[in-house]
């Protein structure tokens, strides 16, 4: 690839989580209001991203949801009965490996197909690195990885040691 | 066996001269050469020597199969032992060397063991080394330790380099649609027939080059060529080097990328390595077929191999492997062989044991009715004594000089990666070989594999299985394609004659050795696989299950399939464990948990230790102190002044929604439900069985918003079983859990100053004196940088303490202003050691003694479990057992002798008692500034009331002498509790 960097990787610093929840009874309406509150005109499915103008609305569970904004974001207010929200963004650090060979390079710790049919644009999935639950956003050919923060070290030297190989 | 290379033949790059060395002598072959290749080349004929009877040993086969040349590669600390010369692509400054030799393969005094061969029986050691008789006889005992040691130096194969591997290994996950194994013309087929049909196909080849059986035949080299076009062009990702050794579960396959292996000068950043998991909707296993020997006496000497192989060192590697060579064969596949080696100048005879065969190929001698029967040379072969069948006996049929024996015993498809997800091959007469069963997974055997041996028929069955694969209904070629049926025969031997013919050469089992089990009973498959060693190990039955199992079939008067066949395991052929390993190795066997104020401890002196997965600070010594004087300057430390712990590893939920507190005050034994806003409480959790699982404060911030603390090493436990249940047991509350764990940056700040330490740090607003937050309390606060946080007048140490939590990454800020304070008072920082130290005194417990046999009550906690209220593990915690008034209960220990120290672990025994278990046990030791001498925690049978007066011994039998101590209240500081409340 010439002087085409092989793979890169960045910490994303200036972002925040909010976990926002729904009961099972109130999926739709918890979902209308996290996709108003992100920009988009419907929360998306299981394992699926949108992206609008205050964020993008990642669904990383059945019943929850990662609203990711900027950092001055402030925390939603969300009735009981209808859900609950969480601030989660010093929990996460959050890193973007991008390149012709981040696949590559992240396949060689995750579990999953990170084809381009498999795991589109957009596309969000839970998986594990050594043994450690993660979260993986594809944004375009970069995929951003949430890291649990105190194993996130750890896993960053791991990945870091094996992007050697891609210079 | 005079082999030479001949101009103009082989696929190898004879403009890239290639040196190598072997056993310390500089020689040369070429690139496209394999070791064996290049040996054969250079006209070495002794390369290994055998496992037991260290019998010199040549190249026998052409591939992964090989049982002979077995060598040691690489050097100092990158040496491989047990590589195989055939699969070894040949690369400059390659180093090998002959192993299980001394002083080398050529010259080996170790033989001297075969003089004693008739005595080295299969299992000859289970019966001769069963101890020194007369007075270990029948008992494997002391001596057998000797014996082995021996035993283990004179028999084997290489030596591992005792130095740590300095190379790296990655893993990696791989997923298709179709994975083909086997670049052959039928995987090629089969690849290009899935990829054509849109499928997502991966074909992987053990070999650096694609075409199997192609490579070794020139006259197809166009159809090669265009075939692997096609694949190529058609999308299928291709990957050479790489051999796929094991089929697991759910379509998952093993495979071993070698990366380096091959090159003169890797990279540092390259792995050598790649460990693939690969995931695949349906696999075709184009696996090719092993061409077997024939057990007759001397069948192992160099110059002996199969006949393919000498077409594939004649027209792949250009080596013409003899001069005057004779072919023994049963089948129709040694023809070919036969007319390329007459063609390239040898003069051929080949000895057909059937009445008609093929027709003579041009410049090939043709006897039939006549096979060998024994192999004549020393160190190499010089001729061949023939045998014919007289009736169902064997006799002598006259010699024959050659430099090169050929043998054709017929052909086993490689089934062994369908065996391993339970294919049972299917034994198939008129071919005499197994086959693989259709498979109840999407796995579909095709070529040689599928028992189709003429190359049109293989490229159909690739393309049948890659349908069958896609799910397209089609028919499978037959087994067979041979013109004239094969005449089965497995070991040739006068009548009686006691022979050294080897079944599986790689481990010297003879014919002799299979009779030999069948008469000691061994007659079952899997018994006769132990106790000859027949296919073991990194053979795994290529060579000789079939001959061995036909030997058995015939001793017991059955047929071959009544006999069956073992099931073979993964790895089809040996991978290095620094594959397996990967990159989780050292101080990344493990993922490691670092809190938010790992690199501000490590700045301030901490020593940190491992708590879990977390490195947690241990203690903080100052120049010249141990860690017994840090730690106990740190416990006198918070009890005099004020200490600051790094506490974020403690586990952290997030307990959310409208039925929040009535979920806790179900899993708590103690009542949540009136918790107030602002308020902390202490809770302890059970299991289903009533033994207690774990405790922690939790802390109500608003109406339905809690945060549970937990113990650091039960963190993932409670938040597992917190799912469980609501997901399981109370679908019908409304009640999110969530890990907040990493969120937060904590720090417990324990001592008398420990109010004015945080206090200078909060913003004027925050109010935390003792009436706005009494014991238990919490409250939001505003650090002096604007940092909002949380604080809980809660109390580990026993002294007025509180925890403060701010987000993650503002801990090192906290920290720097919370330490400023805390050292102007002559504060300290402490870590694990001074905390246990701390927690003793008091008689708190944590995981040592929560060790999962402990009740609620055993835990001197009983008072905590809520008679007006149900809660999980109520009802088992109940048991008459549970309830015993004589259970072993929380208590207190001192040494009798207070000057004395004593361990953990110990046992508590009655004095001048001990026995068994004892009376009780010790979990935890300190010494106690506060009291001045040693301290303890541990249980004992009743509690400490019935001990009290009575002398105790502490007994560590493998460590120390006994200790009398005495049993008192685990309250040993403080009890009432003022400290910590003032």
């Amino acid at each position: 690839m010439g002087d085409v960097m092989q793979v890169t990787i960045d910490e994303v610093t200036d972002f925040t989580i909010f976990q926002i929840a729904c009961w099972p009874d109130t999926l739709g309406k918890m979902g209308s209001e996290a996709a108003m509150m992100t920009g988009v005109d419907a929360a998306p499915l299981p394992g699926q991203s949108a992206t609008g103008e205050h964020g993008a609305l990642l669904r990383i569970e059945p019943l929850k949801w990662w609203l990711v904004c900027a950092s001055n974001a402030q925390l939603p207010d969300i009735d009981g009965e209808l859900g609950a929200v969480l601030d989660l963004t010093a929990s996460r650090i959050r890193l973007r490996v991008a390149g012709p060979r981040a696949a590559d390079l992240l396949n060689r710790f995750l579990p999953i197909n990170l084809s381009d049919q498999a795991f589109p644009d957009g596309a969000v999935g839970s998986t594990g690195f050594h043994h450690v639950g993660v979260t993986l956003w594809r944004q375009g050919n970069a995929f951003d990885l949430f890291l649990p923060r105190s194993f996130a070290a750890s896993l960053i030297e791991l990945l870091e040691a094996s992007a050697e190989q891609f210079r | 066996m005079t082999a030479r290379r001949i101009p103009n033949s082989g696929r190898i790059d004879r403009s890239k001269p290639v040196t190598f060395d072997w056993d310390g002598k500089p020689l040369q072959g070429f690139e496209g050469d394999t070791l064996a290749s290049a040996l054969m080349a250079n006209g070495q004929t002794v390369i290994g020597r055998s496992f037991k009877y260290h019998r010199p040993r040549g190249i026998m086969s052409a591939g992964v199969e090989e049982s002979g040349a077995i060598v040691s590669v690489g050097a100092g600390n990158r040496v491989e032992p047990n590589v195989k010369t055939t699969s070894q692509e040949l690369h400059e400054g390659l180093v090998a060397k002959g192993q299980n030799a001394w002083p080398n393969v050529r010259f080996d005094l170790g033989a001297i063991t075969g003089l004693f061969g008739r005595f080295f029986v299969a299992g000859f050691y289970y019966k001769t080394f069963m101890g020194l008789p007369p007075f270990e006889t029948g008992r494997g005992t002391g001596i057998w330790m000797k014996y082995e040691a021996i035993i283990r130096k004179a028999a084997g194969m290489g030596r591992a380099s005792r130095e740590a591997d300095p190379d790296r290994y990655d893993h990696m996950h791989g997923f298709c649609d179709v994975l083909v194994v086997g670049a052959g013309p039928a995987g090629l087929q089969a690849a290009l027939t899935a990829a054509k049909a849109g499928k997502d196909v991966l074909l992987v080849e053990q070999d650096f080059e694609l075409g199997g059986d192609y490579l070794a035949d020139p006259k197809s080299e166009m159809e090669r060529t265009e075939l692997v076009a096609d694949v190529i062009g058609a999308g299928v990702r291709v990957m050479t080097r790489t051999t796929a050794f094991g089929l697991y579960d759910d379509g998952a396959a093993g495979l071993v990328e070698r990366v380096t292996d091959h090159l003169p000068n890797a990279t540092d950043t390259q792995p050598r390595q790649i460990f693939w998991t690969v995931r695949a909707g349906a696999t075709v296993l184009a696996t090719g077929a092993l061409e077997r020997s024939i057990a007759f006496d001397g069948n192992d000497l160099p110059g002996v191999m199969t006949a393919q192989a000498a077409k594939i060192y004649l027209n792949r590697f250009g080596v013409l492997p003899g001069e005057n060579i004779v072919i023994a064969t049963n089948n129709d596949s040694a023809y070919d062989p036969a007319a390329a080696l007459a063609a390239a100048g040898a003069q051929v005879t080949i000895l057909d044991l059937r009445d008609v065969g093929p027709k003579a190929p041009s410049g090939v001698k043709v006897i039939r009715n006549r096979t060998v029967l024994s192999a004549v040379g020393r160190k190499k072969i010089s001729g061949i004594q023939m045998a014919k069948l007289a009736g169902d006996d064997w006799q002598g049929a006259g010699r024959l000089d050659c430099d090169l024996l050929l043998v054709s015993g017929g052909w086993s498809p490689v089934v062994n990666l369908a065996s391993h997800r339970n294919v049972i091959p299917q034994w198939n007469a008129e071919q005499a070989c197994f086959l693989p069963h259709q498979s109840n997974e999407p796995i579909f055997c095709a070529g040689a594999a599928n028992g189709n041996w003429t190359r049109d028929d293989c490229r159909a069955s690739g393309e049948t299985a890659a349908k069958l694969a896609m799910g397209v209904e089609a028919e499978m070629p037959l087994a067979g394609g041979w013109d004239t049926p094969i005449q089965p025969v497995y070991e040739v031997r006068l009548p009686n004659a006691k022979i050294k013919g080897f079944v599986d050469p790689q481990h010297d089992v003879t014919g002799d050795d299979v009779r030999l089990a069948h008469q000691e009973g061994f007659v079952s498959v899997e018994h006769l696989k132990r106790y000859t060693t027949l296919g073991m190990a990194t053979d795994q039955g290529k060579m000789g299950n079939v001959i061995g199992l036909a030997l058995m079939a015939e001793a017991l008067g059955c047929e071959v399939p009544a006999v069956g066949t073992t099931r073979f395991r993964p790895p089809y052929t040996p991978v290095a464990i620094g594959a397996f390993s990967g990159r989780n190795t050292g101080s990344h066997f493990k993922p490691l948990r670092r809190t938010p104020l790992h690199d501000w401890n490590l700045a301030h002196g901490a020593t940190m230790t491992d708590a879990g997965l977390w490195h947690r600070p241990w203690y903080f010594a100052k120049d010249g102190e141990t860690i017994d004087d840090a730690y106990i300057r740190e416990t006198a430390t918070v009890r005099e002044t004020v200490g600051i712990c790094d506490v974020s590893s403690l586990g952290k939920i997030s307990i959310q929604g409208p039925d929040a507190a009535e979920f806790l005050n179900r899993i708590y034994t103690n009542g949540f439900a009136k918790l107030a806003v602002g308020r902390a409480r202490y809770g302890i959790m059970l299991r289903d069985d009533g033994m207690v699982m774990d405790d922690g404060t939790t802390w109500r911030l608003a109406e339905e918003n809690f945060l549970m603390t937990t113990t650091t090493t039960g963190a993932a436990k409670v938040m597992v079983w917190l799912e469980e249940l609501l997901q399981t047991r109370w679908s019908d509350l409304k009640v999110h859990v969530t890990s907040v764990s990493d969120a937060w940056a904590s720090v417990s700040v324990a001592g008398p100053l420990s109010r004015d330490v945080i206090a200078a740090c909060l913003s004027e607003r925050d109010d935390i004196s003792n009436d706005a937050l009494p014991f238990m309390g919490v409250a939001q606060v505003t650090l002096k940088d604007g940092t909002s946080g949380l604080i809980a007048r809660i109390s580990f140490s026993g002294e007025r303490a509180f925890e403060l939590y701010v987000p993650a990454g503002a801990g090192p800020a906290m920290m720097d202003a919370l330490w400023a304070q805390a050292k102007a008072v002559g504060g300290c920082l402490y870590g694990l050691e001074a905390l246990g130290a701390l927690r003793i005194e008091k008689g708190h417990v944590t995981g040592a003694e929560l060790d999962g046999r402990v009740t609620i009550n055993d835990a001197g906690l009983g008072k905590m479990a809520s008679t007006k209220k149900a809660f999980v593990g109520d009802a088992l915690r109940k048991r008459p057992e549970l309830m015993r008034p004589d259970r072993a209960k929380l208590v207190g220990i001192f040494p009798k002798d207070r000057s004395q120290t004593f361990n953990g672990g110990s046992l508590l025994c009655a004095e001048n008692s001990i026995n068994g278990h004892g009376e009780g046990w010790i979990t935890a030791c300190a010494y106690s500034p506060a009291l001045g001498h040693w301290i303890g925690l541990g249980f004992i049978e009743g509690g400490h009331e019935p001990w009290v007066g009575q002398s105790v011994t502490a007994a560590d039998p493998t460590r120390a002498d006994p200790v009398t101590v005495e049993i008192v209240s685990p309250h040993m500081f403080d009890p009432d509790g003022g400290r910590m409340h003032g």
